[in-house]
Order: C-alpha cells, then structure tokens, then sequence
C-alpha cells in the first residue's frame, strides 16, 4: 500500500471574502499609490503567507506550499529574480480567464542570486507540516516569454534550465528543501512532439546532481504521447491530472505505474466552485490504488492551483479531500 | 437612417463617472436607495450621450453605466445563477464569477428598458448589447449542467429572447460580445451554435466583438459565427490580422478596431489614417465600421474623448479622400 500524501498544486487564494479584510489587495493598492514602503508590503505578504499555511494545516493537508502568495502568476516572479528579463504587457494565460505579464528576455539571461530561499524559509518555520517548494521550470517558462535576445529558442529554454539548476541548488543547500515541485503545464497544455527531445535536455539539465526528491508537474492536458516513455527523466515524482484530462487514466490502465516513482493526482477540481461529493473523491482514490499499487507515495491533490477559486471555496475543497482521504490512510497500518 | 461610409461607432463600455462610482458603493452598503442609484446612472448615461453626438458618432452605446460586469450583470438578471465570491483576474484585480446553480431562465427583459431609455435621448441608433452565450458560459462556473455545450446552450436561448425583445422595441444594431471565442479553438463550432441560437431570428443588423486571441487557429472558420459583423482589435497587434485576410478574404462587414484601448497614449491621426490605408487595400470600405479595439471602460473621460475624437476626425478626412476623383 502506497503513502498517501494530501497535498496542494502551487498557489493559493490571496484574499479572502468578507467579512474577512482582504489587507494584501489593499496593501498593493497602497504600495503602488506610493503611500507604504516596499519593507511595508513585504510584511503583509508575510503575514498573508502565515495564514494561507495554516488554512492548509487546517484543512487537513500533509505537505503544503507558501501559496505563491508573493507571485503574480507562474513567469514573472522568477523572471525578476533573473538577469536578462524586461516584463512588460498582459497577456492570457492558458485558456484561463486571468492574464500575466509577459516578460521578455532583451538579454542572455542568467541567475544572480536566490529568487525563492527566503519565501521557502519563512514558510518552513510557520507550517508543522513539510513544504514543498515550487518553481516552472525552463520549458514552461520559456513558452510563456518573448526572446529576442536569442534568434534559438532552444537555446532560451536551456539557459532557462541552467539559472534554474542554480535555483535548485539554493533551495537544496541554503533552503534545505525536502520536496522541490517543478511545474512544466506546457508540456501538456500544448503538445509540440518536436520539442519532446529539448524538454528531456532541459530537465536532465535541470535536476543533474540534485539530492532532494523531485516533483515533475503536469496540469491542463493530459500525457497521451508521453507516457510511459516521460518515466524515464529522473524525478521522483510525476503529476498528473486526471479533470481536464480522464484520458490519462487511461494511459495507467495500459501501462502500470513502475516501482520507484511515486504520482501526484490531481482528482478534484480547482476551476470549479461545485463540489466533489466525498463517495466521488474516494471511488477515485480507490481507483488510483487499484491501478497504482506500485506507486509510491501517491500525492492526492487538486488538478492545479487554487487561485481561480474564492478563498473559503478553495479550503473547503482542500478539507473534503483530506476528510476523503482519512480512512485510506489508516488502511496502510498493518493489521496484526 | 442611412449611414456615411466608414461608420463610426465604440465597442461598449466607458468609464463610470466618479460620482457613479461613489453611488455604487454607497448602494452596496446600503445608504442609498436603488431609485437614487438609477437616476445617477441616467445622469451618466446622459452624459455619455451626449458627448457621443458632440464628438460626431454615427452609431450610439449607452456605455454600460448600469453594468458592473459584462457577465455578472447578466447572472444578477437571470433566473439559475448566483455570483461568487472574489477571483483574481491578474495583478491586483479581482472580479466575481457567475456560478451556474439551477436551470438558467429569462423571467424577465434585461436590457430591454436601458435600450429604451437610451434611445429616446438621440435620434442616432443606438446598439442592443448582449453578452453572448458562450462567454457567459464560459466565464461562469457550472455548478448545473455539467457539460460546456448544455450550458452555453441554455444561456443562448435566454439571449435569444432577450435579442428578439430589443428588436422588437426598435433596435436595429445588436451587438452581441464573445470576447471568449479566440481562447479555446476547439470550441469554436460551440461558439458558433449557441450564437446561431442567439441571431436566428433576427433581422437587425447583428454584430460580435472577439477580443485578441489565436485568431491563425479559428481563421478563417470564424467567419462562420453567425452575425453580419464581426469586431475586431486590429490598432493592439499592429493591424497582423490583415494578413490573414490577405490569404482568405474576410467576407463579413468588420469593426476595426483602430485605438488602442490598453494605452494612455493618444493615437495621431496620421497612425489612425495609416491603418485605415493599410486595411483598405484588404477590404472594400463598404465592409468596414470604424472603432476602438474594446471598451473604454478602463480610460479617464478625457482619454476617451481624445481618442475618440481623433478617430472621428481621421475618418472624416478619408471619406473626403475617397470621394474625391483622385482616389477613384
């Protein structure tokens, strides 16, 4: 019986509703008008990063993340935090109803220093329970930026993998990092055959010489095409998502999870307010461990980040799948 | 009435005058009452009016005063919805959703009364305007029907009604926004029938907006969508969807978007001149309404009206242009 791992994808609501004060929107609304410091913000994130962790706790989870509290969205935290990078207007991402802004590359880009390690520090000493860090990686990133500094785009998306690995290495060394989550939905979200070969580069590159067990993140498509051969690349983990793609339960019928890896699920839907019924939830779970019995651990999570959900709907998803997952946790005891 | 070439007209929205916005927050928590709200909201929408006709508009809007959202006014009037809690749309901005909860129903006209009042302050025309069926559908969480096609198909038959009852009052423009149509190209032939649902029993001259999207995959099948119009942001992208028409002519009339809504900048009207030239030499002036890539809601009044006047004043030099024997 597999280690049942309850966990969240990436980033988390950043304000809740009344009669709860949303302080972080009024913070930037302050900062941007010029009237509180950056010191000022920086303290509120703070403070807003302590209480989606313990919403998390609450609701039932074994690994959480800082909720991306301090992100905009997936490209221009870690964009700003490299050298090359200029961002500049909105743009849609994915087929999301929300926009990012896209940051482009006017030079080589290359890491000067550590983008995340404090965020995953002050995280660690609020949460009892691991957090995981997250970044996009090289792939992902590059799809979502401009680069005219290179006339390659394979070229891009390798830099991007080695800026990344020094990132790695901070939240491995500095961070002491226990799970590193690397999300890459534009793997799946857009299937380019033809840079299957790259993105096995990139993340080789990405996760050479690394000791801390690596999570690879799909979400927004399914793995048809890729899998099984995408068991090959040296994670430790693989994510999958099983609401915007039943597909791929497919793909674990024809073709049993191997030993030695473990698979994240996302089996609960983080684009929709509805529901999941708890017998949902656990014939679901039932599911993946008749199909997974070798897997290990299985992650159980929303299909992708809670943001596109109100605060109070996204931790009580998070709760029903905790509650859901409860008893097939206590079936691994062995009974004597 | 009959129209000059090259139409001029806007794309929807505008901007809520500080008052309004100021009304609307004190209606929220409860100081005032929903009378005093609506005759502010008439106030603006008389204001915007009449700058319309000041600035020369050929085609009217009622900008929207009444509107928070242009999904979630149609869930607040609409039977089966409910609105959701705050979502962040991108950077600091939060808005909330339509949530799906019961069989969605027209119990009543939405827009019927706003379209009325507006119209009887101009002789111009002003435009009926609908949030389409599969935007809705689309920008709304489905807590009901469990299936995208179930859902954008029951939005389309309240718009349905809703399009033949502004017709009815007099309306000869409808328009009838699907900014969402470019995101999801695998869904365009979903678009398309939930909009036929909408126009087909109109006669009125039908209108969509489509916001900047991945117009190469849905061109040129989009020109299937059953409106005669199609409106499009062109100034935004340097007016590239050109080429596309250049390798599959764009059949329909077309609302060329030619200011920049995003931007503080106002154009010159040499840069509104040049696109025109440029898109005259793919399209015939017969096809084309002239107009800002989208709604102007996110601009100040002046911006607005510098912007706006500066289009009316380019177009009004190339129908003189066009007219005289030289272009002939």
């Amino acid at each position: 019986m597999p280690r049942l791992i309850v966990t969240a994808v990436n980033h988390y609501p950043k304000i809740p509703n009344l009669p709860r004060s949303a302080h972080l929107r009024q913070a930037i609304a302050q900062f941007q008008e010029g009237k509180i410091s950056p010191q000022d913000l920086s303290r509120v994130q703070e403070e807003v990063t302590r209480e989606v962790l313990q919403e998390q706790q609450e609701a039932g989870l074994d690994l959480v993340t800082d909720g991306q509290i301090r992100w905009e969205d997936l490209a221009t935290y870690l964009a700003q935090g490299m050298e090359g990078f200029r961002v500049t207007g909105l743009v849609r991402l994915y087929d999301t109803n929300t926009y990012y802004r896209q940051p482009v590359a006017e030079r080589k880009v290359s890491w000067k220093g550590p983008i995340l390690v404090r965020d995953l520090q002050g995280a660690q000493k609020n949460s009892s329970v691991p957090v995981k860090a997250v970044l996009t990686g090289p792939y992902t990133l590059a799809s979502l930026c401009l680069h005219p500094a290179y006339p390659r785009w394979e070229e891009f998306v390798l830099d991007l993998a080695r800026a990344l690995r020094q990132e790695i290495g901070a939240l491995e060394a500095e961070g002491k990092a226990v799970w590193i989550q690397i999300d890459e939905p534009n793997l799946v979200f857009e299937k380019r055959p033809s840079f299957w070969p790259l993105f096995k580069e990139a993340f080789q590159l990405l996760t050479s010489g690394t000791s801390v067990p690596i999570i690879l993140q799909t979400y927004y498509g399914g793995l048809d095409g890729l899998y099984p051969e995408i068991l090959q690349l040296p994670f430790r983990v693989l994510g999958m998502d099983f609401v915007t793609a039943p597909a791929n339960w497919k793909l674990l019928e024809n073709h049993p999870f191997p030993k030695g890896k473990g698979l994240a699920a996302g089996i609960i839907d983080a684009r929709n307010t509805k529901m999941e019924s708890p017998s949902e939830i656990s014939s679901r779970i039932e599911r993946l461990l008749a199909l997974c019995p070798q897997a290990d651990p299985i992650h159980l999570q929303p299909h992708c980040g809670l943001e596109f959900l109100p605060r109070e709907t996204a931790q009580r998803k998070l709760e029903i799948l905790a509650r859901a997952a409860q008893p097939f946790k206590f079936q691994r005891e062995p009974v004597q | 009435m009959s129209l000059p070439l090259l139409p001029t007209t806007t794309v929807g929205s505008f901007p809520k005058p500080e008052y309004l916005l100021r009304a609307r927050a004190q209606r929220t928590r409860g100081e005032i009452s929903p009378q005093t709200l609506q005759e502010l909201e008439e106030k603006a929408t008389r204001e915007w009016i009449e700058l319309q006709e000041r600035l020369g508009l050929d085609i009217l809007v009622d900008g929207e005063m009444y509107r928070g959202d242009m999904a979630t006014y149609f869930a607040e009037n609409l039977e089966g919805l409910k609105i959701s809690g705050l979502v962040r749309s991108y950077g600091n901005r939060y808005y909330r959703k339509p949530i799906v909860t019961g069989s969605i129903q027209r119990s009543r006209p939405v827009t019927v009364r706003w379209w009325r009042f507006t119209q009887s302050l101009t002789k111009k025309p002003v435009k009926g305007m609908l949030t389409g069926p599969y935007t809705l559908m689309d920008w709304s969480f489905d807590e009901h029907y469990g299936s995208r096609r179930d859902c954008a198909l029951a939005f389309a038959e309240a718009l349905r009604e809703e399009a033949e009852d502004l017709e009815r009052a007099g309306a000869t423009y409808i328009q009838i926004d699907e900014p969402a149509v470019s995101v999801r190209p695998q869904e365009l032939e979903l678009a398309i029938e939930a909009l036929g649902c909408v126009t087909q029993n109109l006669k009125v001259k039908t209108i969509t907006h489509i916001c900047y999207g991945r117009f190469e995959e849905i061109y040129p099948e989009m020109l299937r969508l059953p409106v005669d119009q199609i409106d499009l942001e062109m100034a935004n992208s340097g007016y590239d969807l050109l080429n596309l028409f250049k390798k599959n002519p764009f059949d329909k009339e077309i609302g060329l978007g030619v200011l920049d809504v995003h931007s503080h900048h106002v154009e010159t009207e040499e840069q509104i001149l040049s696109g025109l030239q440029k898109t005259l030499k793919v399209l015939s002036p017969e096809q084309v309404t002239v107009d800002p890539d989208c709604g102007l809601k996110t601009r100040t009044r002046e911006e607005v009206e510098k912007k706006l006047a500066v289009m009316v004043s380019a177009v009004k030099k190339l129908r003189q242009e066009l007219k005289s024997p030289a272009a002939r």
